[in-house]
């Protein structure tokens, strides 16, 4: 059964279309990444939500980004509460703000819903042919 | 489909009757229960920290409920030999994991409910508006829940519980992995790695708990797409036990 | 055309691997035999013989090596073949935290049965466990899971009952009831596939007996043939003379000769019967007499 399993899969990964993953850093287009770091911000007071946002996480994203984050909240400004900021790249590099990736995503759990029917009737097939 | 739901049931109300499900939702509750005392950075950002670890919190639990509630079902009923006279007569193997499954989902999503309100509770005891977002995001990470009882279902099918445990939590684990970070762990055959990659579940779709924490309004086609992900991985992993648990000789 | 033998097993052979794949054990070797409409069968051998794994290959648990398996002429796995199989295993056991009722309950339900508490406490009542139906199976002894396996059984009716070693445990008083609830159930027409290694058992309530050892089939048929295979007869006479009672056993060929002859030398005949072996000495034969 492993190696029907085995087979299906080897034959669904030689599609060039499945072989394309959702990897937000590598197959997001240029201006959803743009859109996060080069955008203007409006600089209102300290940086305290940020920061806070950052540490409660543990989670950062690059290193450049921090850096440029650090430097920022240095420069101490605010950012209204859902507005995009410096260094929240792996904040955003999530699946929920990544709308591009979700018609890859349906694709996917299409072909492991398609795995699934053809690993339960092989294994089926072949316990009866017993 | 009657077999399998009254086999469901059967499992739903042996569950319950188990402590180990009480003992896992009091382990969770009281550490849900410790986070919202740990005190936060100042009063305004409470609410986030609550939510963001709380939402974590639950997340563990839905492993710690999959492993508790599931690893030693199949294992147990071989030992004891329950399994034979349901599986040699009114059951099919299908019949059998799949009521199995069911039931054990249906108990581990109760449960995660009951940890949700709990959460809900201490936001309120706080004073704490709960977010609209809470209970989706709820729903979210009991899908993800569902996707590792299949996990452990599968390994259950052929390793011991000793070893279902650490397995299932490195799958778990890994599957938070970006693909950079997973190719990372063996640079040396990339292909390899991103292949793999693709067929290990993406479980960071089951997270939104940053949104929620931080006030970002999340799609609601999101949740319906992230929700078919989820039922679809649990589907493939399960079809991967039942052929493995078909194969098996119930010596 | 259809065939209507309830099981049919045909030259069956089960190997298992050894653990790390040092090489394989032969577990059943070869093994045909049939169970016909109406008939209780005794399938009888040491420990290890491979009673168990044949029946857990007729049930569908372990997959055959080799050979085919038909029951009423499907394979093993056909649900409607599996519908009408009544099941006890060795050694059985249930989920503690129950109680007879709720799984009688559970089990109809699976099994698509219309019965109602009543049908079940009736149920109970003819295997012994009346007044325990609310008592958790956690409470239960060995017998008494015995008893709660064949109510499991006989729930449906079944028109096949296969039961492995079913009264092994028991007292004789429970062995007798089996016994008798064996009986019933082939007079409702039920076939029945008895695995034990208590020969008296097997000895008073089957028509025919298959005897392995080794995992091969060593004898197999109708009781008759089984006890009295060499159609012996024994012949008691009294000695006008000395007034002794003496027996003699002597093939059917020479029955009438050797009447003749005891009439003549004055010999009393007070009885002339088929000279019966016992299954134990039969069983001894066929498989040498040794453990395996």
């Amino acid at each position: 059964m492993i190696k029907y399993a085995f087979l299906i899969t080897i034959t669904l990964l030689s599609f060039s279309g499945c072989r394309s993953d959702y990897d937000i850093s590598e197959v997001a287009p240029a201006d959803f990444l743009e859109s996060g770091e080069n955008q203007e911000h409006v600089h209102e007071g300290t940086d305290e939500e940020a920061t806070a946002e950052r540490d409660n996480h543990g989670q950062t994203g690059d290193e450049n980004s921090i850096d440029e984050h650090v430097e920022a909240s240095h420069a101490g400004h605010n950012h209204a509460a859902g507005a995009r900021n410096h260094g929240t790249q792996w904040f955003f590099n999530q699946p929920w703000a990544a709308p591009f990736i979700w018609g890859k995503l349906f694709r996917d759990s299409a072909i492991f819903l398609g795995l699934a029917v053809a690993i339960f009737f092989f294994s089926s097939r072949k316990r009866r042919q017993k | 489909m009657k077999a399998v739901f009254t086999f469901s049931l059967m499992t739903l109300r042996m569950l319950f009757r188990r402590r180990t499900l009480w003992g896992i939702l009091l382990i969770i509750l009281l550490a849900l229960a410790g986070i919202a005392s740990v005190p936060s950075f100042d009063v305004s950002n409470q609410g986030r920290f609550i939510l963001d670890f709380g939402l974590f919190g639950i997340e563990v639990g839905a492993l710690l409920l999959a492993l508790g509630l599931a690893a030693t079902l199949y294992p147990r009923d071989r030992e004891t030999k329950t399994l034979m006279p349901l599986v040699a007569v009114p059951l099919a193997r299908w019949q059998y994991l799949l009521g199995r499954f069911l039931g054990a989902a249906l108990v581990q999503a109760a449960a995660l409910l009951v940890t949700c309100l709990g959460l809900m509770l201490i936001l309120l005891f706080h004073k704490l508006p709960i977010p609209g977002d809470l209970l989706p995001a709820t729903l979210l990470i009991i899908v993800e829940g569902w996707f590792l009882l299949s996990t452990v279902f599968f390994f259950s099918f052929f390793t011991s519980p000793p070893l279902n445990w650490p397995l299932t939590t490195m799958l778990f684990m890994v599957s938070q992995m970006g693909v950079a970070e997973f190719v990372g762990l063996l640079p040396s055959a990339p292909g390899l790695m991103r292949a793999l990659r693709m067929l290990l579940p993406h479980a960071d779709v089951f997270h939104i708990k940053d949104p929620i924490a931080h006030g970002f309004d999340v799609e609601p086609v999101y949740f319906l797409v992230a929700i078919f992900y989820g039922l679809c991985y649990s589907a493939f992993m399960l079809s991967l036990a039942l052929a493995v648990f078909r194969r098996r000789d119930l010596k | 055309m259809t065939d209507v033998r309830p099981l049919q097993v045909k030259e069956l052979s089960k190997q298992f691997a050894r653990k790390r794949g040092l090489g394989s054990v032969q577990a059943i070797s070869n093994i045909s035999f049939d169970v016909n409409q109406g008939e209780i069968v005794g399938f009888i051998g040491h420990n290890g013989a491979g009673k168990t794994t044949t029946i857990k290959c007729i049930l569908g648990l372990l997959k055959p090596s080799e050979g085919n398996i038909s029951l009423w002429g499907s394979l093993p796995a056909a649900p409607l073949a599996r519908k009408r199989i009544g099941y006890i295993p060795e050694n059985p056991d249930y989920d503690d935290s129950f109680n007879p009722m709720e799984y009688l309950n559970m089990f109809a339900s699976m099994r698509g049965l219309s019965g109602i508490d009543s049908d079940w406490m009736k149920l109970l009542r003819r295997v012994g466990l009346a007044g325990w139906e609310s008592t958790g199976i956690r409470q239960f002894s060995k017998g008494m899971r015995q008893r709660m396996s064949l109510a499991i059984a006989l729930q449906s009716e079944p028109d096949l009952l296969i039961m492995d070693e079913p009264t092994g445990g028991l007292d004789p008083i429970a062995r007798k009831e089996f016994r008798e609830l064996i009986l019933e159930e082939n007079k409702r027409g039920a076939s029945v596939l008895l695995s034990s290694h208590i020969l008296s058992d097997v000895e008073t309530i089957c028509s025919k007996a298959i005897i392995l050892s080794r995992g091969r089939l060593m004898a197999e048929g109708s009781m008759d043939d089984l006890l009295g295979e060499e159609h012996l007869f024994r012949i008691t006479v009294i000695s006008r003379k000395t007034g002794r009672e003496v027996e003699e056993t002597i093939p059917e060929t020479d029955l009438q000769s050797r009447i003749d002859s005891m009439r003549k030398d004055n010999l009393t005949i007070v009885k002339v019967e088929r000279a019966l072996k016992s299954l134990e000495e039969v069983f001894m034969a066929a498989t040498g007499g040794v453990k395996q």
